[in-house]
């Protein structure tokens, strides 16, 4: 009887939910408040993914669901984005029977990496994606060993992990068991002998703390790392690699046999796309199927917006402010344009879900990749341009090519005023709309 | 003058953008005529802590702290006579509890610290988090800062900020918050703090001045940037601070 009340107050309360624009994890709230042992009672589809890390979550998610719906499956996921326990169980109980049972094929979860274990608590997932593990909001996280812990207790034995065998720390979780694949990226066109970033969170073992060598890097601390003292290693081979990746024409070769046409040439997108392969393939996808959906696929989430303001063409690239990472992957896709351009970036609010000034995360941005010819202007805007201007004075990015405008109608003003050179625009969703106010958005 | 930095553990201590700090110290002791020279001392090498004019060490996850204190324990006699005889340092985050009598980790593990201070700290399995907004016998302005931390610290008899108006201190919300011992300062707010604080960036500075015998320049170089995002951090804070 609790249990099929709790359903259908959670379904009523996001049937209303939907009229009032609330939030998706009041309904869960209610029905666990109801029936705390709610999710132990529905019976769950056969392949339950999650998919968590501080970079790409969104994005890896949106691809799995688009190749296993072209397979006929039906995904049911939090596209929502209400990724704790109170959201998921929203999600499964308005896709559930009066009866219990979940009307899905696919139950695919976005998780927030520091709430995995909570959420997981009554059922555990087939297969676990962690994308990576970065340094990402100090303000809730505090650091990447922190969240690490936080989400080793949700590594269930019987989940089969899918881990970023590139990324030292993410993949750490490997370490003494089984029931584990990886993917990652082989030595390529990108891969230099050097690490690149503002700090080196690879210098040392993750597992023993010695000091970590690399035979390459691809970007930041991600590359191929080893231990002499403790033998932790990225694998020789790994089960889903991307084999060839030429950046400049858009191409990404996986297993050594499937080309894919990057729709966005950036890094990020590479490794989200490997992390949808391999879980897919994990499920019995083909790899053809899975090259047909990811062929030029242009994600839906709105992280990239191409715009117009004045005769400038625009491409907003949002990055996650409070994680250096999204930023500097971003910032390397501006510095491999070609193209002269202006780029703007805005920090105004630093989350747009919690109040805070801290801006120590600037100091770990490599802002310095913006020194290059094609780069002409960079404006620094919003509540805290001068924390930006103090952190440029430690490029070698010319001061004479740096302005300084805190009000952000004012700096697109500005900007459709004069010229008709591309605009890239570098922030976060709490000040995303600043600008998409101020500017006529483009289809991509 | 010819200033001599040294610069513990640069890559494992580093969270949070510590290296801010060392970074404009260095630029405005340059703009004011001096030379600086920078040894950064990673574990296992040598470090001759004697005549340094200043020492630094940043932030570092409670693991990566453990390595550090592990390698820097053979410099303890060292650190307490360089503390003792007025050598400027800077020691952010975690770092700040190597300068203690001891560290308990969240498993109850103890290690010994460098004993410059007589405070305790212990880790916990809940991390302390959010802005902070204080005074400082020091000067008058205010501290402001970040708080990021999952260890209490006790027996602090001279803190680096005295009170908070918000945000955790070394054992409690609003209470007291780092450490200060003759020219020694220590701080657990992340990230740049000399960055965000000017006020505390000339006190490093004249400490620096003071040990060597040397008088500050009547007229100090300005940093109108520097000072805006000071203003705007105080204004954000000083407003949350006082919301009922």
């Amino acid at each position: 009887m609790k249990k099929f009340l709790a359903i259908l107050v959670c379904k009523l309360g996001h049937f209303i939910g939907g009229f009032v624009g609330k939030g998706s994890s009041m309904p869960g709230k209610f029905a666990l408040k109801i029936c705390p042992y709610i999710l132990r009672q529905v019976t769950l589809p056969p392949y339950i993914i999650a998919v968590t890390g501080s970079n790409g979550k969104t994005s890896t998610v949106e691809m799995i669901a688009a190749i296993l719906r072209s397979e006929g499956k039906n995904v049911v996921y939090n596209e929502e984005g209400s990724n704790q326990i109170e959201g998921v169980t929203t999600t499964v109980l308005t896709h559930s029977t009066f009866g219990g049972v979940m009307k899905a094929d696919v139950l695919l979860i976005e998780s927030d990496e520091r709430y995995a274990a909570h959420s997981f608590k009554f059922f555990h997932p087939t297969h676990f994606v962690v994308t990576n593990l970065y340094r990402d909001q100090l303000t809730r996280n505090g650091h990447p060993e922190w969240v690490f812990d936080a989400l080793q207790p949700a590594m269930f034995p019987e989940t089969r992990l899918i881990l970023n065998a590139d990324d030292p720390l993410s993949s750490c979780f490997g370490v003494g068991r089984d029931n584990v694949v990886r993917f990652g990226l082989d030595r390529c066109s990108l891969s230099t002998e050097e690490p690149s970033g503002a700090y080196h969170d690879g210098a040392y073992c993750p597992v023993c703390k010695s000091p970590m060598e690399y035979r390459y890097y691809h970007f930041n601390h991600i590359g191929a790392y080893h231990c002499e003292n403790c033998g932790f290693v990225r694998p020789d081979s790994v089960d889903y690699t991307a084999t060839d990746l030429d950046l400049e024409e858009g191409l990404l070769t996986i297993d050594g046999a499937l080309t894919i046409h990057l729709a966005f040439r950036s890094i990020y997108n590479v490794y989200n796309i490997l992390a949808a392969y391999a879980v897919c393939r994990e499920c019995g996808v083909s790899a053809e199927r899975i090259g047909k959906v990811v062929n030029n696929y242009i994600l839906k989430n709105g992280r990239m917006v191409r715009f117009l303001l004045g005769a400038h063409h625009g491409m907003l690239l949002t990055s996650k402010h409070e994680n250096s990472i999204a930023y500097d992957t971003n910032l390397r896709f501006v510095r491999s344009t070609e193209d002269p351009c202006t780029v703007v970036i805005i920090v105004d609010a630093v989350s747009r879900k919690y109040y805070t000034s801290e801006t120590s995360w600037l100091w770990d941005i490599d802002f310095g990749q913006l020194n290059c010819e094609h780069v002409e202007k960079v404006l620094l805007c919003g509540q805290y341009a001068s924390d930006l201007a103090v952190r440029f004075s430690f490029t070698d990015v010319p001061q004479e090519k740096i302005e300084l405008h805190p009000d952000i109608t004012e700096a697109c003003a500005s900007l459709k005023e004069r010229g008709a050179e591309d605009v890239y625009v570098l922030t976060c969703f709490s000040d995303r709309d600043k600008l998409l106010s101020q500017v006529e958005k483009e289809a991509v | 003058m010819e200033l001599r930095f040294l610069h513990f553990y640069p890559d494992l201590m580093s969270l949070y953008g510590s290296w801010g700090n060392l970074a404009l110290l260095r630029r405005h002791l340059e703009d004011l005529g001096n030379t600086v020279t920078v040894e950064e001392i990673r574990p296992d090498q040598e470090a001759c802590l004697e005549h340094a004019d200043f020492i630094f060490m940043g932030a570092g996850t409670e693991r990566s702290q453990k390595a550090a204190l592990a390698d820097f324990s053979r410099f303890g006699d060292e650190m307490r006579r360089a503390a003792d005889s007025g050598v400027t340092m800077l020691f952010c985050g975690t770092a700040m509890q190597l300068l203690g009598q001891s560290i308990t980790d969240a498993a109850g593990k103890y290690f010994m610290g460098v004993r410059v201070g007589t405070f305790s700290s212990t880790q916990g399995k809940k991390r302390f988090v959010g802005d902070v907004y204080g005074h400082t016998d020091l000067y008058q302005s205010p501290v402001v800062g970040f708080m990021n931390s999952c260890t209490l610290i006790s027996g602090v008899v001279t803190p680096l900020a005295t009170d908070l108006s918000m945000g955790f201190g070394n054992e409690q919300e609003h209470g007291p918050e780092g450490f200060r011992k003759n020219n020694v300062f220590a701080s657990e707010l992340t990230g740049p703090i000399l960055v965000k604080n000017p006020p505390l960036m000339r006190k490093v500075i004249a400490a620096i001045y003071d040990h060597r015998g040397e008088a500050l320049p009547e007229t100090l170089p300005t940093y109108p940037m520097e000072e805006e995002s000071y203003r705007i951090a105080c204004r954000e804070l000083k407003a949350r601070a006082e919301k009922p």
